[in-house]
């Protein structure tokens, strides 16, 4: 029954030996390939497997006004992260992280995928989690794994003051942005300055983020730092200065009230902004952290449009403010002299059409000087009839009407200097009439001005024909330098003009203010020489605005106001009683000391 | 009747033939290696050394040197009488885990003795091997003719159903490839072999029409070229056919866990935290050592726990993280040399049933080392088959041992 025989053939064996070394050649093959060919790629994995990068976010540079006075200010929030590849079920996870949140499994999915940057990178789904939360996320720590939490900066405003067309505001960095060469690094998620000077110091104000590795476990726990990886430190961004004299920015603040519009305080020989309001405004805490989209649609689709500079982006009328320019050209280019005299009976015929003085009943006989203090249209509209428009173009763009003044703000609108070529482009050639030429001579018509315009080319005026570059930096502290560093900016000169055209501008608008006559004598200040112009621009949306340009050349207090009310009626009685509220309070405060003690030297 | 071979000193020297005693020192060596990549694996568990899973493995070892030793005194005469006793004893075992109670995690794969728990299922490699050599070595049996190859088969189809139910669809595979060499060698007819490998290619192609199709046509080739009798050919494709187009119907009745264990032999990268995970992470270990590893210790996959099973069936992978292409072509020659003097060895052999057991434990030891070893570097899926010798596991170490016993007491006899 037993087969004793061994008769198991050879040649059957020998192909099993044949397999058994196929089987092995493979298994050699293939390790080979793993471990000596695809050797480097399998370390790279090795090495992303156990490392966690931990970023550590950088605080931003603090925001100081001229005295040091802190305007902007970091604090910190805790934020949540996950990283994908750590999360073992998602469907768990989320839940338990949701009922924490208050949020839905699908609402975290989403925050996932807006903030995805790859499988072993922490993505963003809450931020601001109050202590509460956080203890909670703590003691469920094991059932939530790929969950973090982070302490990360935000901005603060401990200010009375608002400004925040200054500032402008953090938001996530956008899409263009990260494509722009200028924001290498950024990553998704980012926060970066959106508006204001947080746009336009952004390389200044940013920190350097740091970073920690970790050696983490497949759990994710971390099981220690690295011993070949130095942590790397974030580095704070730099302290900015800015030329705003915050007592002074929450005083106009304060008597601008609800009014809607725009306030200048700038020094006239340097162009440094003391005071800079847009109205309507929001609080800058709505940007502290990342802001909710509803609280933005909100702001974005205000009628009011608070988001909105008046400042730089606004484009208005002038009005009469504007008859300075015209007279200007006028004693120039020797069209007439000051002497020359009109009579102002409140209208001016023009063919069938009637233009009318803001003074139904006339001024009377007026010379030039008497005409800028009553601010009489009839007199100019006679003027302008003499001047060929270009002149007046030229003199308006030598004071920087029509182009930028670069402003160290984003976003700055030229406005509009009408010249011949214009009028024949916008009416066509020859449709245009004298009539245009009678509205551009007040300040209305196609003529386009922005506050900021308006307040370089008060300073001009106060200067005698220093074109400054109106700004908002004053210095920063350069932490790497360990210094401080003033910010340049350039000074023009105007020398088209004589002592006497000067000379006069400056007498005239003295008694703008002084005068018993004056439009602007709600500006006067007790001690203090004002000097001004108002302007009340006719506008189709409703009431005219108010215009005040003004100055001051005490050695005490040489600062150029502007001061513009939307649809606040006259000047007069409008914008000038802010103005001159605004002179009080710079000269009660001696500004010019401090303006020379904080540009100069360090706090 | 005598059950030992052996009773002078004089005699118990001579078995020691340069077969014994290479297969000794490679076993040492394999065993060894195993402890050093345990000890790595259990570096920072805070244990007394005998209470960590080297320990433990350490004393199986020797629990394992001592059966082996044993065996080796045993007479062959008694395997071959006790061979189908032995095969049902091993059925009762491990059909007593479902008897007994199911375990916690809802399997029935293990028998607890108090606080001793083995696998049956691990012992029973050895008797199915035992059963089938007795049988393919009986004398009033023709290997050529096809019913006589049923009884084989049904002594590993019977093991394999039972356990693929534990459920271990690793080890009931084991069982059912097993039966192949051994009927090969046995001299079964080739188409006879092909017969009974049809069906499982036929459900295997049964879920891409395109490849039951090629499948279908190279069937019918084969049975035209076989110039069986028609009514043979006509059953036999009418039965691979309806298996194929049954198949897909019984694959959703499969558990999931073993759907995807199939399925991410396919596409290891679709799942990337079930089964395929693991095997991503065995793949950044062993490609992550590169020529000399990194070192005993320094394995990051293996100490950051990256690795899953690391002890049992990714020990592989620590070798290869640790001690690099250096590491692993160490073992892979250890038992490549180990297999090759099993199978060398059989030419020898007196008789054909001792044959036939080398074949056999040559061929298991070969399955579970290719099996594993391709699941570690993901050519195959996760199976769950431990490397012999090495994997951390008491009764898996046993068996293995209990098979040198058996090399050695076969391969200790003088050739005829």
């Amino acid at each position: 029954m037993f087969r004793s025989q061994n008769t198991v053939s050879f040649e059957r064996r020998n192909i099993l030996i044949l397999i058994v070394i196929a089987l092995f050649a493979v298994l050699i093959g293939r390790l080979y390939h793993i471990q000596i060919v695809q050797y480097s790629r399998f370390v790279g994995i090795a090495e992303a497997n156990r490392i966690r990068i931990v970023p550590l976010e950088a605080q931003r540079g603090i925001i100081h006004d001229r005295n040091g006075q802190i305007i902007a200010d970091n604090k910190s929030q805790y934020n949540i992260n996950i990283i994908p590849f750590e999360v073992r079920s998602s469907e768990k996870t989320y839940n338990i992280l949701g009922d924490f949140l208050g949020l839905t499994k699908n609402q975290i999915q989403r925050r996932i995928n807006h903030n995805w940057r790859g499988q072993f990178s922490p993505a963003r789904v809450a931020e601001d989690i109050n202590f509460k939360i956080l203890t909670n996320l703590e003691e469920h720590k094991l059932d939530l794994p790929g969950v973090l939490y982070s302490l990360e900066p935000i901005r603060s405003f401990p200010s009375r003051a608002n400004l925040p067309h200054i500032l402008g505001y953090l938001r996530e960095v956008s899409k263009e942005d990260l494509k722009n060469i200028k924001y290498f690094g950024y990553r998704a998620g980012d926060l970066i300055g959106w508006k204001g000077v947080e746009r336009e110091y952004e390389s200044i104000l940013r920190g350097k983020r740091g970073y920690d590795y970790l050696q983490v476990d497949v759990h994710g726990r971390e099981v220690g730092s690295l011993q070949d990886k130095e942590k790397i430190l974030p580095k704070p961004g730099n302290d900015l200065y800015l030329t705003i004299d915050l007592d002074l920015q929450v005083y106009a603040e304060s008597i601008m009230g609800s009014k809607r519009g725009a306030i200048i305080v700038m020094d006239s020989n340097s162009g440094e902004i003391l005071s800079l309001i847009s109205k309507p405004d929001y609080s800058p805490n709505l940007f502290s952290g990342i802001i909710e989209p509803s609280v933005w649609d909100k702001l974005r689709d205000n009628p009011d449009q608070p988001l909105y500079n008046r400042v730089t982006q606004g484009t208005y009328s002038p009005g009469s403010a504007f008859k300075i320019v015209a007279a200007m050209a006028a004693l120039e280019n020797g069209v007439v002299d000051s002497n020359w005299t009109v009579r102002c009976r409140g209208k001016y015929r023009l063919g069938r059409r009637v233009f009318k003085c803001w003074r139904e009943r006339g001024h009377g006989r007026m010379n030039m000087h008497d005409a800028i203090t009553n601010s009489c249209n009839v007199y100019f509209y006679n003027l302008i009839r003499k001047m060929d428009i270009d002149i007046w173009a030229d003199n308006a763009r030598i004071f920087g009407f029509g182009s930028k003044t670069n402003i160290d703000l984003p976003e700055e609108s030229n406005g509009v200097v009408p010249d011949t070529e214009f009028l024949d482009r916008k009416y066509e050639v020859g449709s245009w009439t004298e009539g245009n030429k009678l509205n551009l001579v007040i300040g209305q018509g196609d003529l386009l001005v922005t506050p900021i315009q308006m307040a370089r080319f008060t300073a001009a005026l106060a200067t005698r024909g220093k074109l400054v570059q109106p700004h908002v930096g004053l210095r920063y502290y350069n932490k790497e330098l360990n210094k401080f560093i003033l910010f340049s900016t350039e000074i023009d000169s105007i020398e088209d003009y004589s002592e006497s055209t000067w000379d006069f501008i400056q007498y005239s608008m003295f008694d703008v203010v002084n005068h018993r006559n004056g439009t602007a004598r709600s500006a006067r200040v007790k001690g203090l020489k004002v000097y001004g112009k108002t302007g009340t621009a006719q506008n189709p949306h409703g009431d005219p605005h108010a215009w005040f340009i003004g100055f001051t050349k005490d050695r005490n207090c040489s600062i150029a106001i502007v001061v513009l009310v939307e649809h606040g009626g006259s000047g007069g009685s409008t914008a000038a009683p802010i103005a001159g509220k605004l002179f009080r309070y710079c000269y009660e405060k001696n500004i010019n000391q401090m303006i020379v003690s904080s540009g100069n030297s360090k706090i | 009747m005598e059950i030992l071979r052996f009773s002078g000193t004089r005699s118990l020297l001579k078995p020691f033939s340069n077969t014994n005693i290479l297969m000794i020192i490679l076993v040492t060596a394999l065993c060894c290696t195993g402890l050093l990549a345990l000890y790595s694996a259990s570096l920072h568990i805070d244990l007394p050394l005998f209470k960590r899973v080297i320990g433990k493995q350490f004393i199986w070892i020797m629990m394992g040197g001592t059966l082996a030793t044993i065996i080796f005194f045993i007479q062959r005469k008694v395997f071959l009488d006790t061979a189908y006793f032995l095969y049902l004893f091993g059925i009762v075992l491990i059909l007593l885990p479902f008897i007994l109670g199911k375990s916690p995690t809802g399997t029935c794969r293990w028998i607890s003795i108090g606080t001793f728990h083995f696998q049956p299922s691990e012992f029973m490699k050895i008797f199915v091997i035992l059963a089938i050599a007795k049988y393919l070595s009986s004398a009033d049996i023709s290997v050529s003719d096809f019913r006589a190859l049923m009884v084989p088969v049904l002594f590993s189809l019977v093991p394999m159903l039972i356990i693929l139910k534990q459920p271990d669809l690793g080890t009931s595979m084991i069982f059912f490839i097993l039966v192949f060499p051994l009927l090969f060698c046995a001299g079964a007819r080739l188409f006879h072999i092909f017969v009974i490998l049809s069906p499982i290619i036929s459900i295997l192609t049964a879920f891409n029409f395109y490849t039951f199709f090629i499948w279908v046509v190279l069937l019918i080739l084969v049975l035209y070229l076989s110039k069986e009798k028609l009514w043979v050919s006509i059953v036999l494709l009418i039965f691979n056919l309806s298996l194929g187009f049954a198949t897909p119907v019984l694959w959703n009745k499969l558990r999931s866990y073993q759907q995807n264990r199939i399925l991410t032999l396919f596409n290891v990268n679709a799942d990337p935290l079930g089964a395929g995970y693991q095997i991503i992470q065995s793949k950044i270990a062993i490609g992550s050592g590169g020529l000399f590893g990194k070192g005993l210790g320094h394995g990051t996959q293996t100490h950051l726990k990256f690795l899953p099973e690391q002890q049992s069936d990714f020990i592989f992978s620590v070798i290869g993280e640790e001690y690099g292409f250096a590491g692993v072509m160490f073992v892979l020659i250890l038992f490549f040399v180990m297999i090759m003097i099993l199978l060398t060895s059989t030419y020898r052999l007196r008789d054909r049933f001792s044959s036939l057991v080398i074949i056999g434990i040559g061929s298991t030891l070969l399955l579970h080392v290719v099996i594993n070893i391709a699941m570690t570097i993901g050519l195959m899926p996760v199976t769950g088959l431990p490397l012999p010798f090495l994997s951390y596991g008491g009764s898996f170490i046993i068996t293995c041992f209990i098979f040198v016993g058996l090399v050695l007491n076969v391969n200790a006899e003088k050739p005829g």
